[in-house]
């Protein structure tokens, strides 16, 4: 009995031991999320991603901190991030020329070639790339995309597409000797300097990534950023060395940064609790509040630019049977007032306060909180100006407004629906809400369901599993769904563009199904130069025009103009009712210093020493 | 070995092979026949872009064609394929890199549930009624009634956050150390009860008795008479619990962070990653249907009245 307690002992001590030392490795130690679907610049689509590719690349520019701690872009692999050249059609070329002395993590020189090699790996139409509509700013885009039916039929009948251009190409042309890199894109671009320090326009090098699987392990992970990976245990860890051959690698403070993978938020509290890591990106829900009281200065609140919203499907009948006049206009004009109303009748100071609890921000427009206007302002403090209300945006979120805004909603729906003795509604038709499974948006789906309740409309909830819920949500087998978007670069047009009629995120429907032939909308562009007067069109031949005016507009002023027309347009409808601006939420050890994030949420460790 | 069990054996092994290929084909069918696919993400890609990459994995092409062409790589190659969400990467890696971690931990828990369950098994039954067969009994009883979530995170709490001993993280050696006692507690006090009362059984046969009559030492009488034949029991449990705990805990391993098999099961299949699906499931079930088959044949070995009709 003494021998086996004793080896226990022994065995217990060496653990403690062993467990203490792991805790003291040089370098910082944080956790964002579990193992990454893909840390290939291409492929990319997640922030977790992004953060790492940011440490792993350098792009033709970078975020960075000025000496005064704002973030700025700046040029990293470019010599300086150019002004456009003005052409004759409209178009605008950029010249870049390379730093001296970039090299790739094995020794190799990097080359202007391998920015225009990866840039139309990235775009191309066979890589299937979430993010390849990131190139459709330059020319040739169009033309690299489009698809052809091929003449089969898949399982479900449905024709298969194959590449029309197969051969086609962006218009970026690299000069190897002179280290130059020139490109055209189809109209200037506010975001392009933005757009050259995100993942997707990182370089990589055409025989590394001939391997299929070279992002998938350290030894062929080959990059030209200020680390490399050391080791990759999946599911586990990924160890960032910094990487001797980077150009700027005296300026890299920190040696190494350990990425645990995990995405168990109790794992994360436990860990930073303990010492062993610096940095979490998610709390338990259910603790915020402790944390804000016992951690004031590492429990940290960023902005993101993201709106967590409610969509409706615009092809769902919500007027009671009486009320159906049959002339489709005049009742889907009935039923944008109706759903403008219900938006009326959420408190969303009590949703952020009592529910989200992370300094989420009430949401009085789509476009969220963070994204710039032309003069430099909030582009969703000039939401709906026209209009010349005291609040900004669509309806006034303040707390003291809540009761206002239910009285303008039930005057509306008095309208509509018959009241019974107790003066709530009686034929409003039931509801089902649909949300993806967790608990927190089922905390919000219960709140609206109350408040719609007080008015005797019956929401009922239904919950999905995530992938059945994308699905069900784009197919538009719903009536009311819990949405939310989160922005891939500043340009409020990535809150815009998504609502087309033959976007993939077009979970509202607009004009398609029963809605495809409703000409009902407006829009007159005539004060924008642009010969465009439409008079009850249809969705596609009013917003999808109007968003691909946008696009093409080189003129900034005008463009965020047509960009506030587009979110008058989509809040006319009453399909969509924003609730919150998210936030980001971290924990940082106090112990660390020179971190700093952007508002995509990418967290950048290199600049960062401990005390 | 006479002809019957090597009749019997080759029985078991064939009923082994429908079964795996029951598990495959049921899987295979429900698996597609759920809403949603791989390439769904809150950011939609072009349908058209969608259409190339489920022609590039052969998704277009009709269910029953995709499911002869998955048996013939499997069987022909043992080719899974590749993982649709983690791109780049072989399903075979995959699930062996996490085998690797759920099923050392598995066996260590499994082991340490074997000696220590026996071992307090066998001084509870010496000691029947008296006090440390009392504190025995209660804390194998809070053991096994006490769910592996809540264990786990109050050992979570006391031992790595409050004392600051063992790391919290599983991704570090000393990171097993909490998940594999969380794991190894209610297997542990199984086998205590079981070893108790069947070692109790066995103290009162005759033969026991005759042995203590011709004098035979107390420790012989134990460990040569007593104890292997009380543990029969405790073999039939063994093996399915074995089965069990080394193809992964979910629970566990979210807690303790570790990057095992059944986090990344429930992930593949939250993904649709169809591939990475089949792959688990049929290791998984090979697995088990093989440990189970190796526990009925050690019945054999250790109780040779056993027959296997």
């Amino acid at each position: 009995m003494k021998k086996i307690i004793a080896v226990l002992l022994v065995v217990f001590m060496a653990a403690a031991v062993f467990s203490s030392c792991s805790k003291k490795s040089t370098g910082i130690s944080v956790c964002l999320a579990s193992e990454p679907d893909t840390i290939d610049p291409a492929l990319n689509s997640a922030v977790d991603g992004a953060t790492l590719i940011a440490h792993l690349f350098q792009g033709l520019s970078k975020w960075a901190q000025d000496a005064n701690g704002k973030l700025v872009i700046v040029a990293d692999a470019a010599k300086e991030l150019v002004a456009p050249v003005e052409n004759s059609d409209g178009t605008v070329t950029y010249t870049y020329t390379l730093r001296d002395g970039l090299k790739w993590s094995d020794g190799k020189d990097v080359k202007a070639s391998d920015f225009v090699y990866a840039w139309n790996r990235a775009a191309s139409f066979d890589l299937g790339a979430d993010y390849g509509y990131m190139f459709e700013v330059v020319k040739g885009y169009d033309a690299m995309v489009e698809a052809k039916d091929s003449g089969e039929k898949d399982k479900d009948g449905e024709p298969i597409y194959v590449a029309a251009n197969p051969d086609a190409k962006l218009d970026a042309v690299a000069d190897d000797a002179a280290k130059t890199i020139t490109v055209t894109l189809s109209s200037p671009v506010s975001y392009w300097n933005e757009l050259l320090a995100f993942p997707t326009y990182f370089p990589v090098r055409e025989d590394v990534v001939k391997n299929e699987a070279w992002a998938t392990e350290a030894a062929t992970y080959v990059c030209n950023g200020p680390y490399t990976i050391a080791k990759w245990n999946h599911d586990s860890v990924i160890v960032l060395e910094k990487n001797a051959n980077f150009v700027d690698a005296d300026q890299i403070k920190m040696d190494v940064i350990n990425f645990y993978l995990s995405d168990d938020a109790n794992n994360m509290l436990a860990n930073f609790k303990n010492g062993s890591w610096q940095l979490i990106d998610d709390v338990p829900t259910n603790e915020i509040n402790t944390l804000k009281k016992d951690y004031p200065n590492e429990f940290v609140i960023a902005g993101q630019i993201g709106t967590y919203y409610v969509c409706w499907n615009i092809n769902e009948e919500i007027l009671p049977a009486g009320k159906i006049t049959g002339d489709k206009v005049a009742d889907e004009k009935a039923r944008q007032e109706i759903r403008s109303a219900i938006g009326l009748l959420f408190d969303r100071n009590y949703i952020v306060e009592e529910i989200g609890q992370a300094g989420q921000v009430p949401a009085s427009s789509f476009v969220a909180m963070g994204m710039t206007d032309a003069d430099g302002t909030e582009f969703y403090k000039n939401a709906n100006k026209a209009a010349g209300n005291s609040y900004a945006g669509y309806y006034n979120v303040d707390a003291s407004a809540m009761e206002s805004n239910v009285a303008a909603a039930k005057a509306v729906l008095d309208k509509y629906y018959a009241k019974g003795d107790d003066g709530k509604y009686t034929d409003f038709p039931t509801l089902e809400y649909l949300y993806n499974t967790s608990e927190g948006h089922k905390a919000i789906g219960e709140y609206l369901a109350a408040a719609l309740d007080k008015l005797g409309i019956k929401m009922n909830l239904t919950n999905q599993e995530w992938n059945t819920f994308l699905n069900t949500r784009k197919n538009g087998d719903y009536t009311i769904a819990r949405n939310g978007w989160v922005a891939d670069y500043n340009d409020p047009i990535c809150f815009l563009d998504m609502w087309t009629t033959g976007s993939g995120n077009n979970d509202v429907q607009f004009g398609k199904g029963a809605s495809a032939d409703l000409k009902m909308y407006n829009l007159d562009l005539t004060a924008y130069g642009y010969d465009v007067n439409v008079e009850n069109g249809t969705w596609a031949e009013t917003y999808d025009v109007l968003i691909s005016k946008i696009k093409g507009c080189t003129d900034n002023t005008k463009r965020m103009q047509m960009m506030h027309v587009a979110e008058d347009m989509l809040m006319a409808t009453g399909c969509i009712v924003p609730l919150y601006y998210y936030t980001d939420i971290y924990m940082i050890d106090d112990s660390v210093s020179g971190f700093f994030s952007n508002p995509l949420g990418y967290k950048y460790f290199m600049y960062c020493t401990i005390k | 070995m006479n002809t019957k069990t090597v009749g019997y054996i080759i029985k078991r092994i064939l009923l082994a092979v429908l079964t795996i290929w029951v598990v495959i084909t049921v899987t295979f069918f429900v698996m597609h026949a759920v809403p949603g696919g791989p390439f769904n993400s809150e950011k939609a890609i072009t349908p058209a872009a969608k259409q190339a990459l489920e022609a590039k994995y052969g998704l277009n092409k009709p269910l029953m064609e995709q499911y002869v062409t998955y048996l013939k790589g499997i069987i022909t190659e043992f080719d899974f394929g590749p993982s649709l969400k983690l791109r780049g990467r072989q399903v075979t890696d995959i699930v062996f890199d996490g085998m690797k971690t759920s099923a050392t931990l598995g066996l260590a828990a499994a082991l340490i549930a074997l000696i220590f369950g026996v071992f307090l098994g066998a001084a509870a039954a010496l000691n029947r009624n008296r006090f440390a067969d009392r504190v025995i009994m209660v804390l194998t009883t809070a053991f096994v009634s006490m769910p592996s979530f809540i264990m786990g995170t109050l050992l979570l709490f006391l031992l790595s956050v409050r004392f600051m001993i063992f790391p919290a993280n599983g991704a570090t050696a000393g990171g097993l150390v909490l998940p594999i006692i969380t794991l190894s507690l209610s297997p542990m006090s199984h086998i205590t009860r079981l070893t108790r009362s069947s070692m109790l059984d066995v103290l009162d046969q005759d033969y026991i008795r005759t042995a203590k009559a011709k004098g035979v030492s107390k420790w012989k009488i134990i460990f040569g008479h007593a104890l292997k034949n009380s543990l029969i029991p405790v073999i039939t449990y063994f093996g399915p619990m074995l089965a069990y705990i080394v193809t992964g805990s979910l629970v566990i391993e979210q807690i303790f962070a570790v990057p095992g098999i059944g986090r990344s099961f429930v992930k593949c299949i939250i993904n649709r990653d169809y591939p990475l699906i089949m792959g688990t499931t049929i290791i998984l079930s090979i697995l088990i249907v093989v440990m189970n088959l190796v526990s009925d044949i050690l019945y054999k070995v250790v109780d040779p009245r056993i027959n296997f009709e």
